[in-house]
């Protein structure tokens, strides 16, 4: 039997079909993921599913039922629930707090405690979510954060979760440890959805795949007849030849960046704890670890928005570009356009017409292959992974020397991915440098000339471009092993 | 695109609209229950508003000082800076305008008139300078602290005028030179005979149109909303936030400074203590009505001017303070259409 059935599911924004008669069915018990280009509509289509948006037409059955959502409130009386990718916590309360908020066990006036704390000590012994439940939301990372989130929906006894993109933020092991998560709730009888870009997240855990592709489902697989060369060319329509660009070392490789022995401290805490690291022109700088070790204080010390209390930092340009790690809170105004968030960093504009925005919007948007429904649209409503790709389009057109990107292609799909990754490629040809952070590493992989691993702020081994070379498969897993042991710091003998 | 600014107008028109029918419905209800005729009372309003040129003349005399307080504070609140402090900042601005024009007559006009509108908009600037150094340096509140100047300055003027400058027993300063005033309507249009509205109104129009610019055109602009938006995501954007606060602040309170051109250059001739009447409140709802769009501003203060030219024509009937209740459910019933309008049509797309 389906616990979801999305028949003929139509949602416009203007002039856009952003769902355009959609066919979803989940079976009962089962892992479902959802694929496709960004914009193709699947955030649009969870929403619709959660009761966010109220579709044009279109009809939601929920365990063959025919449902109406007027809010979330009625998806989440179905024991629906929807794992957003913007996290929605009160940062001042403690991991209990927030989960009882709104779902609160009253005794008389007063709120039971005791009882809360009992149940959700046991969800989280039961899910081994290793979480402690009286840490402020505010201390804890990116994974912890998201378990919390989970915690709220095992909490309302969800039988139907939605993840839109849950994997996007987690480094490799952490995924490793969200995937075990949601099997598990799979083999107890949750419905599970998730979205994801990655193929190879797919084949792991998917029982049953759908594709969308410009607001229309246009495939549906399961895991025993799934061919992923197949479903990548599904996904586009047709494949794009690769056109992964080589590397050409310039000889110039001048420092361009030098930073010894910082200490940062932030709000009492120590964030970079005497890091060395050299960047230089026409290099990749990649820096691995999990986040919170201290890649967002190197961004800012890089960019200028830091005072180290001691160490030096000499930069030969003052010319950046910083793709920060999170887009929505650092790098936009979301309130603003495409064009308009995209002139509010270029320096040598002053008098901002409506012409000069419709052009420099036109102009990103085909040169990125931006899918928007309108130009004076607010940045929020566009897709994930479009956003990303306006920042990202934004920081490059800006022709700065010195790139400092954090997850670049976080949220964005394939093709754009590959596009994102050759265009890095083409800066560093031109004598750029680049300094990225990713929690992907085989993007970092992919992309770096040398290898930095961050554990506790500072760099603890670095992988020169000798030790990268080598090219044998098993030397790149031997590599990868080492370097997630170095991350999560331990030591490794060399 | 020109499709959605043609919406969000006709969206603005009908929100607008309703608003004004509910309002007039309210107020009815309202004169009814103290025993008087509502059709009588907007016939008088309406008869003496736009029945002459000096009721019009008059209802746009009170229009001009809520155009330039309006603008003004329009410019701190796209930073979200909510800058209570204009009626303190606008009473020095133009207490120092009056001293000025009265102790500097010997001037030649073209330097008399910059110094005037210089040292005005300097006093005023500095008013708003303490509260926003206090919020960027020690991250204290705005909205205390500009509360708190309004008081100080209010005493201020009072201990200047009785302890230097009053003319003897009243609260006002000496006349200035008849050659400084500025001209009235009047002197050029008939139409406006025996009404106090004064070339300022033009300046004020110009006023708004330059901030309008500013805000909406401009680099600058642009990144005092940004900042009004997202403070992080402007920093990050590589905005220095604290100036364009600090700028954003000096230049909306230095601007209040420029009613001092209608009320003591272009009216009375002199300062007179208590003249603004509440003024820099009143100009805080012209501003939020209008979504702090200064050509919105232009609209929404005629419109409070009207009421309130109209509520001094039935001051013999009804007490006055009639139209305060008016500008009140003004005020709340075009903020509650708003928003079941705006989500109407946004359901709708
Ligand atoms: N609130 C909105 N207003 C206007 N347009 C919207 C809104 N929400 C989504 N859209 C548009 O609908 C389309 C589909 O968006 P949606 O967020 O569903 O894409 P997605 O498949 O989740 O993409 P991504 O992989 O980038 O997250 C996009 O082109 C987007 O610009
Ligand atoms: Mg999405």
């Amino acid at each position: 039997m389906n616990s979801v059935e999305l028949i003929n599911i139509s949602k416009h924004f203007g002039s856009l079909m952003a769902n355009d008669g959609i066919n979803l069915k989940v079976r009962d018990n089962s892992v479902h993921c959802i694929i496709g280009e960004n914009g193709a509509g699947k955030s649009t289509l969870m929403k619709i599913l959660f009761g966010i948006y109220r579709p044009d037409s279109g009809e939601i059955r929920v365990n063959g039922i025919p449902a109406h959502f007027r809010s979330a409130h009625d998806a989440i009386k179905l024991k629906i629930g929807m794992l957003h990718q913007h996290f929605m916590l009160v940062e001042d309360f403690s991991v209990i707090e927030n989960v009882i908020l709104g779902n609160e066990l009253s005794k008389g006036i007063t709120l039971d405690f005791d009882k809360s704390r009992q149940a959700i000590t046991g969800l989280i012994e039961k899910y081994n979510l290793s979480l402690n439940p009286d840490s402020k939301v505010s201390d804890l990372n990116v994974s912890e954060k998201q378990k919390t989130e989970l915690l709220k929906l095992l909490y309302r006894q969800s039988e139907i979760i939605i993840f839109d993109e849950p994997t996007a933020v987690l480094s490799p092991v952490e995924v490793g440890e969200f995937f075990k998560i949601i099997t598990k709730f799979r083999d107890e009888g949750k419905t599970i959805i998730v979205i994801t870009h990655k193929l190879k997240e797919v084949r792991e855990i998917a029982d049953d795949v759908t594709v969308l592709r410009r607001g229309k489902s246009v495939y549906s697989v399961n895991r025993e007849s799934l061919d992923i060369d197949v479903l990548a060319k599904e996904i586009v329509g047709e494949l794009e030849p690769a056109t992964a660009l080589q590397k050409i070392n310039m000889g110039n490789n001048d420092i361009a960046v030098e930073i010894e022995n910082i200490v940062l401290d932030k709000g009492g805490v120590r964030k970079l704890d005497g890091l060395n690291m050299k960047l230089r022109k026409g290099e990749v700088y990649g820096v691995c670890g999990v986040e919170g070790n201290g890649q967002g204080e190197i961004a800012d010390l890089i960019f200028g928005l830091e005072k180290y209390s001691s160490g030096k930092f000499i930069t030969f340009s003052d010319l950046i570009s910083l793709i920060p790690d999170d887009r929505i809170e650092k790098g936009m105004i979301k309130e603003f356009s495409v064009g308009e968030n995209v002139i509010l960093k270029n320096k040598n504009i002053n008098i901002i017409s409506k012409n000069l925005i419709a052009k420099t919007t036109s102009e990103i948007v085909s040169k990125y292959d931006i899918r928007l429904s309108d130009y004076n649209a607010p940045l929020q409503s566009l897709s994930g992974g479009n956003q990303q790709k306006v920042i990202f389009a934004r920081e490059i057109e800006l022709d700065n020397d010195i790139l400092v990107f954090a997850h670049p292609t976080r949220g964005v799909d394939i093709n754009a991915s590959a596009f994102i990754h050759s265009v890095i490629i083409s800066e560093r040809n031109k004598g750029k440098t680049v300094l990225l952070i990713s929690s992907d590493l085989d993007e970092i992989f992919f992309l770096a000339d040398r290898i930095g691993v961050l554990y506790k702020g500072k760099i603890v081994r670095e992988f020169s471009s000798n030790e990268l070379s080598s090219k044998s498969e098993e030397d790149v897993d031997v590599l990868l092993e080492k370097i997630g042991k170095l991350m999560i710091g331990i030591t490794v003998e060399e | 695109m020109e499709l959605r600014l043609k919406n969000k107008l006709r969206e603005n028109i009908i929100s607008i609209t309703i608003s004004l029918i509910l309002t007039l419905f309210i107020t009815s209800v309202i004169i009814l229950l103290i025993g008087k005729n509502p059709f009588d009372i907007f016939g008088i309003i309406i008869s003496e508003v736009f029945g002459s040129g000096y009721g019009l003349g008059q209802a746009l005399f009170k229009a001009t000082p809520l155009i330039i307080t309006g603008s003004a504070l329009a410019i701190c609140f796209h930073a979200s800076l909510f800058n209570i402090g204009a009626e303190g900042q606008l009473n020095l601005g133009a207490f120092v305008m009056s001293l000025a024009a009265f102790y500097f007559s010997a001037l030649p006009a073209y330097l008399l008139f910059p110094v005037v509108i210089i040292l005005g908009f300097a006093v005023s600037a500095f008013w708003g300078y303490i509260p926003a150094i206090i919020k960027i340096k020690k991250g204290v509140s705005e909205v205390i602290t500009t509360i708190m100047m309004n008081f100080i300055a209010m005493a201020l003027i009072n201990f200047l005028l009785i302890e230097f400058f009053a003319v003897k027993s009243t609260v006002r300063t000496e006349k200035i030179a008849d050659w400084i005033m500025i001209p009235k309507l009047s002197a050029y249009f008939q139409f406006f005979q025996g009404s106090s509205v004064n070339l300022t109104f033009f300046i004020a129009l110009a006023l708004a149109f330059a901030v309008y610019f500013m805000l909406y055109k401009t680099k600058f602009g642009y990144y005092i909303k940004a900042v009004g938006f997202n403070e992080t995501a402007a920093k990050y954007i590589g905005i220095k936030n604290n100036r364009i606060m600090l700028l954003s602040f000096l230049i909306g309170s230095g601007l209040t400074s420029l009613v001092g051109l209608n009320f003591v250059l272009g009216y009375k001739g002199y300062y007179e203590f208590g003249f603004s009447n509440n003024l820099g409140f009143t100009a805080i709802a012209v501003a939020l009505l209008a979504k702090n769009n200064p050509i919105g501003i232009i609209f929404t203060s005629l419109l409070f001017g009207m009421l309130d030219y109209g509520g001094l024509t039935v001051n013999t009937v009804i007490p006055k303070e009639i139209m305060f209740v008016v500008q009140a459910v003004v005020i709340l019933s075009i903020l509650s259409v708003d928003k079941i309008v705006n989500n109407y049509f946004q359901s709708k797309d």
